[in-house]
């Protein structure tokens, strides 16, 4: 059985970002911190849960990115992907996710993939678009929001169920080859061994230039940023950690939230 | 030679008024429209204030026709009502292949759906089979007289994009909650509803049922106070520093947004947002939560709310009352010990 893993890095979501007076988005200089996309670090993981549950299972991790990216396919080797494949981008733009399925789907398209797995919504953009595309691009039938799943090796297929509203899940069995999107919560993600990592730096990953894969026409497109209005007050409280815990105080007495002098029964 | 129907121009390009047409995709359950495919009506007239054009409306299921009448009784819209057995469940596959054979004919310029699961699993695929813009987490709308743009969250609901659609036709998934249920027209014939027989199968998908697994924590419900961790608590330890917060205040909880779950460090019972609890107690302590648009529908509700974390961007700050930009471990100890001193010394 041969996976696909597609992996997003995506800068640390704890990192400042701003907006300029152009309306564009725009980090501060200095050390940019990326990590593995959550979900995706999840896909990665039910990848290699399926490859150590057999089928002669081999297990690819890609990333579509700028240099930097290829941290996360290591990662994903570290973890037990057998290679990777880094789409390089030549600028740290803003790709649409239909560009970045048309990508995968150019690269996948032939490899003879049965399974393709990608987290659920990536956490910088927050789309949820890639998997279901990357779906549609190659006639693959698609199941998003997976918290459980198991391949039907004998039939070709494999049993999912996704996450529903109102604590329900969805049952359902798509043939092989198939997209899942995988929510955060499926599994337990591991970290990677020591041995595999070094295993990664000496392997390299395969990086195809994303020009020879050819864009798709964009069909959105960002006008500006800005920063969300406010809903309540958001009284920012001032001075030490101790003067904002006195006033903090201070207003939930007023606010008849907290009865510090009363005994409680 | 100029068409003589009416025309207008928006994003550079030129819409038919009399032909092009806002289509609805509506979501039930249980057979009735769920509040969302109302929702998705008021941003219909919004876009129609910008540019007039028909609203229709398309339901699809194993049972159409009620759901179809009362959305037209309701808004007014000429609804079609798509009906096949194999729809009993949703499958995603038969959406969009039955969506992809009527939506040509009734020419969208827009098509309108919930961004719930279910809409997320379908919509984006529709729109690459349409060749249409797709636009997902759509919040809010803005016409300048000449370009109309959808916005919607990123980074954590810090930041708010705005965008424009570039095709002909536009695949819009809508934020449940963002656009207020449009109220029932009452003045409004409805049109007679459509229903088509399909029965169409899916060829490469079975759907296979719906499984409750309900993980319900009474207590998160009955609580006056919820006191909630976040990704920002930084380590499964910190979860005890929750706790004592909590137990400052009578009839309390502790609750945790999704990453805490997945971590491990809280049960999943507790969790508050999209995919856990609703809930509106009369205080709402947000520890380390970043107020991303998935835990925010969740507890803006709440009487009070009272959020610390240490990034001053953080968006949970944009739905709280008081904001407490600090480092949680040293903050709550602290407020814990004025807590203290305040209940000893003299009333």
């Amino acid at each position: 059985m041969k996976i696909l893993v597609c992996i997003k890095q995506v800068p640390d979501p704890e990192m400042p970002v701003r907006v300029d007076e152009q309306g564009r988005v725009v980090r501060p200089e200095g050390d940019l911190k990326y990590w593995m996309n959550r979900a995706d670090e999840f896909a990665v993981e039910e990848a290699i849960l399926i490859k150590e549950a057999g089928f002669g299972t081999t297990v690819d991790g890609l990333t579509v990115g700028p240099e930097h990216a290829a941290q996360v396919l290591e990662r994903a080797m570290g973890m037990g992907a057998d290679n990777g494949v880094h789409i390089l981008l030549q600028e740290e733009d803003f790709l649409s996710p239909l560009n970045t399925a048309s990508y995968i789907a150019a690269y996948a398209l032939n490899k003879g993939y049965d399974l393709i797995l990608t987290g659920v919504m990536g956490e910088d953009h927050m789309q949820g678009q890639v998997g279901a595309m990357l779906a549609e691009l190659l006639g693959f039938p698609c199941a998003t929001s997976v918290i459980f799943e198991r391949i039907r090796d004998e039939r070709g297929a494999v049993y999912v169920e996704r996450e529903i509203e109102g604590g329900l899940r969805a049952a359902l069995e798509l043939d092989l080859p198939a997209v899942l999107t995988v929510q955060t919560g499926i599994n337990k993600p591991r970290y990677p061994t020591l041995s595999n990592l070094l295993r990664a730096k000496k392997q390299k990953a395969l990086v195809v230039e994303s020009h020879i894969l050819g864009a798709a026409k964009d069909r959105e497109k960002v006008v500006r940023a800005c920063y969300p209005g406010k809903s309540r007050a958001g009284l920012m409280l001032e001075g030490c950690g101790k003067d904002k815990a006195v006033r903090l105080l201070e207003i939930l007495e007023k606010e008849a939230l907290l009865f510090c002098g009363q005994q409680r029964e | 030679m100029a068409s003589l129907e009416p025309s207008v121009s928006i994003n550079d390009k030129t819409f038919n008024i009399m032909k092009q047409a806002i289509v609805i995709i509506a979501e039930c359950r249980s057979g009735n429209p769920s509040p969302v495919t109302y929702e998705l009506m008021t941003l219909a007239e919004k876009i129609r204030q910008a540019h007039p054009m028909s609203v229709k409306a398309v339901v699809l299921g194993d049972e159409v026709e009620k759901a179809s009448q009362e959305i037209a009784e309701a808004t007014g819209a000429s609804v079609l009502g798509i009906q096949n057995p194999h729809l009993k469940y949703y499958s995603g596959e038969l959406y969009k292949d039955l969506l992809h054979q009527c939506l040509p004919g009734m020419n969208p310029a827009f098509v309108l759906v919930s961004q719930t699961t279910q809409g997320m699993d379908f919509a984006p695929g529709l729109a690459v089979r349409l060749g249409a813009s797709s636009i997902t987490g759509v919040n809010g709308v803005s016409w300048d007289g000449n370009n109309l743009c959808f916005s919607r969250d990123a980074y954590n609901g810090k930041i708010v994009l705005e965008i424009l659609p570039l095709m002909e036709a536009t695949v819009l998934t809508v934020q449940p909650g963002a656009f207020k249920a449009m109220k029932p027209e009452t003045t409004a014939t409805p049109e007679p509803v459509e229903i088509r027989l399909s029965t169409a199968e899916s060829r490469n998908t079975r759907s296979l049922g719906i499984i409750r697994c309900e993980q319900k924590d009474a207590s998160l419900a009955e609580a006056d106070v919820l006191v909630a961790a976040g990704r920002g608590i930084g380590s499964r330890e910190n979860v005890a520093l929750i706790e004592q917060l909590a137990t400052l205040f009578p009839r309390s909880a502790v609750a945790g947004s999704r990453p805490v779950c997945d971590s491990g460090w809280l049960e999943y019972k507790k969790q508050v947002g999209l995919t856990g609890a609703t809930v509106s107690p009369g205080l709402y302590v947000a520890c380390g939560i970043s107020g991303a648009m998935a835990h925010r529908v969740g507890m803006q509700g709440s009487g009070f709310i009272v959020a610390i974390s240490t990034d001053p961007n953080a968006a949970i700050f944009n739905i709280a009352d008081v904001c407490i930009c600090e480092d949680l471990t040293t903050f709550i100890p602290l407020f814990i010990e004025e807590c203290k001193r305040k209940k000893k010394g003299p009333v």
